[in-house]
């Protein structure tokens, strides 16, 4: 009993990251109605990022920084060469460059780094609660995910330049009549989405051993609980990540790991049959 | 008089489709204009090519003397040229609140916010009892209040109206009419577009018609309203 209990345990905890890596994808999409295919490749940018910081000296939890702050700006820079002139064309021309984006980064990743493993070695704590053994890295990893996300909506909802960003999202036209700059408010937006995801892949990758290529596997989880929470609701795909992540701790004592991937996309196919707005609702 | 707003030759049209066929216009510093016609003259077209949301394949529009034909249209906005889109285009998801302080983004609007704020207010008492309902939630009338609200927020120099009135009682119709007036007369330049011919031209000082895309009658409103054409045409008199 104990066993599940903890296996579950486990799981809200992982999902709480599957929920920041969700929320980046799901405000890109809700703001500007672009379907990130280069967030999982960020997402393993992340992990190595984290990796070049951490082997540069820095703790982990220090380097989440300098992590977020490239991750910013290289979101901006792929908003600025890839995404800013097809952003109101047919949405395949987005999902294509996207896309492209994806393949140079992984392209770029292999080179660099090839697709072998690698992991963050460092001091992680265990605690035993009542018989429920979790690690430092996995409460750190949870309670980052969720300050992220309280920061996020500070930013969204108590802040000029958030509101900006919800005005641009509701009628990208009426925000230019009223003076806001919505190229550099969706440049921003990029900007930001591709920090949360590359967060998520950092604090990934202080629990687990990574390679470039590992980004797909979040990808998948992050387009489920996008979808599971409506997609464009930021606040559901954290729900769709905890989600995720319950169902991968209950069924984990069970099942072989591989079938949680069966699991999770016959959930993704039934929601987006029965409940395609979300089981939160679309949008916000 | 000086032209604050000054449109030469402009044409512009959607994809293949030209709708403005060189229409060139004037509006003046502190006055009231407006621009009537039938439904697809292109008047919202005119509207939206001033603000740059359609570009202007040929002509120019000057404000305050400055080419601005190329600017974007937050660009525009940032100056004081200001335009409450046709159908209020509000951020529906946004409460009444933050419609209005999304209204006074640009730099020159911030400064004068509070100010402004409590101006729209003051206009529109029911904005500020419903401050936190969503804009989307909103009856047609207090949307309306909402979009020109927003508007002034903007602190323009010239305020670029599309449809006050479309869809409103003629009692609430007046009343913004009746605000409308208040801000002329504290020196505010305004330029309309109205389906209500017969107010629009009693309020204004200056009009003019557009037909197919070209001005076709332009002069004093009370002139204009005068007009046989007009009267025949718009008035039904
Ligand atoms: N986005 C668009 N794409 C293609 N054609 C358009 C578009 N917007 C307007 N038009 C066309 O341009 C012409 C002028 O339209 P416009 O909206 O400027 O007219 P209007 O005078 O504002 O009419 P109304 O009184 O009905 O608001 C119409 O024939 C219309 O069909
Ligand atoms: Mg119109």
């Amino acid at each position: 009993m104990v066993e599940i209990l903890s296996s579950v345990m486990d799981g809200l905890l992982i999902g709480l990251v599957y929920g920041l890596a969700a929320i980046g994808l799901t405000l890109i999409f809700g703001v500007m109605d672009v379907v990130n295919l280069a967030h999982g490749a960020i997402i393993a940018l992340g992990m190595f990022f984290l990796y070049l910081f951490f082997g540069a000296g820095l703790h982990p939890y220090l380097a989440l920084l300098p992590v977020a702050v490239l991750g910013f700006i290289f979101g901006v820079i792929v908003y600025q060469i890839a995404v800013r002139k097809i952003i109101s064309g047919p949405p395949l021309m987005s999902l294509l460059a996207t896309f492209a984006v994806s393949m140079i980064i992984i392209g770029v990743g292999t080179a660099l780094w090839s697709t072998s493993p690698y992991n963050i070695n460092f001091k992680v704590t265990t605690y035993n609660f009542f018989g429920y053994t979790v690690t430092s890295a996995r409460l750190v990893s949870a309670v980052a995910a969720v300050l992220v996300t309280f920061g996020l909506y500070y930013f969204l909802y108590r802040t000029v330049l958030g509101k900006a960003v919800r005005a641009v999202a509701n009628n990208r036209e009426a925000a230019e009549l009223m003076g806001i700059p919505s190229q550099q408010i969706l440049a921003i937006t990029f900007g930001i989405g591709t920090m949360l995801a590359m967060l998520s892949g950092a604090l990934i990758a202080t629990l687990f051993p990574f390679t470039i290529l590992s980004g797909g596997v979040y990808e998948l989880k992050s387009f489920v609980a996008s979808v599971l929470g409506g997609l464009g609701n930021p606040t559901g795909a954290l729900f769709g990540g905890i989600i995720l992540g319950l169902i991968e701790g209950s069924v984990a004592p069970f099942i072989q790991v591989s079938w949680t991937n069966v699991i999770e996309f016959v959930i993704f196919v039934g929601i987006l049959l029965f409940f395609p707005t979300g089981l939160f609702g679309g949008r916000k | 008089m000086s032209a604050v707003l000054e449109l030469t030759g402009v044409e512009t049209g959607y994809g293949e489709v030209q709708v403005l066929w060189g229409v060139s216009m004037q509006v003046e510093q502190g006055k009231m204009t407006t621009l009537v016609g039938a439904n697809g003259a292109g008047k919202t077209t005119t509207m939206r090519a001033i603000m740059g949301v359609v570009h202007p394949w040929k002509g120019t529009v000057r404000f305050q003397g400055q080419d601005v034909t190329n600017l974007s249209a937050h660009d525009k906005a940032q100056l004081g040229l200001v335009l409450v889109p046709e159908g209020r285009q509000l951020f529906s998801d946004m409460t009444i609140e933050e419609n209005l302080a999304m209204g006074a983004y640009s730099k020159r609007a911030r400064q004068s916010l509070d100010a402004n704020l409590k101006k729209v207010y003051q206009f529109f008492p029911r904005l500020e009892e419903r401050k936190k309902q969503k804009a989307g939630t909103l009856s047609g009338g207090e949307q309306q209040m909402l979009a020109v609200g927003r508007g002034l927020m903007a602190d323009p120099l010239v305020l670029m109206i599309d449809e006050l009135s479309l869809g409103l009682a003629p009692v609430l119709a007046q009343g913004l009419f009746a605000t409308l007036k208040q801000l002329k007369d504290a020196g505010m330049t305004i330029f309309l577009v109205e389906q209500n011919v017969y107010l629009a031209l009693a309020l204004s000082d200056y009009a003019y018609v557009l037909a197919e895309g070209r001005v076709k009658i332009e002069g004093p409103s009370h002139e204009v309203a005068h007009n046989d054409e007009v009267r025949e045409a718009y008035l039904g008199i």
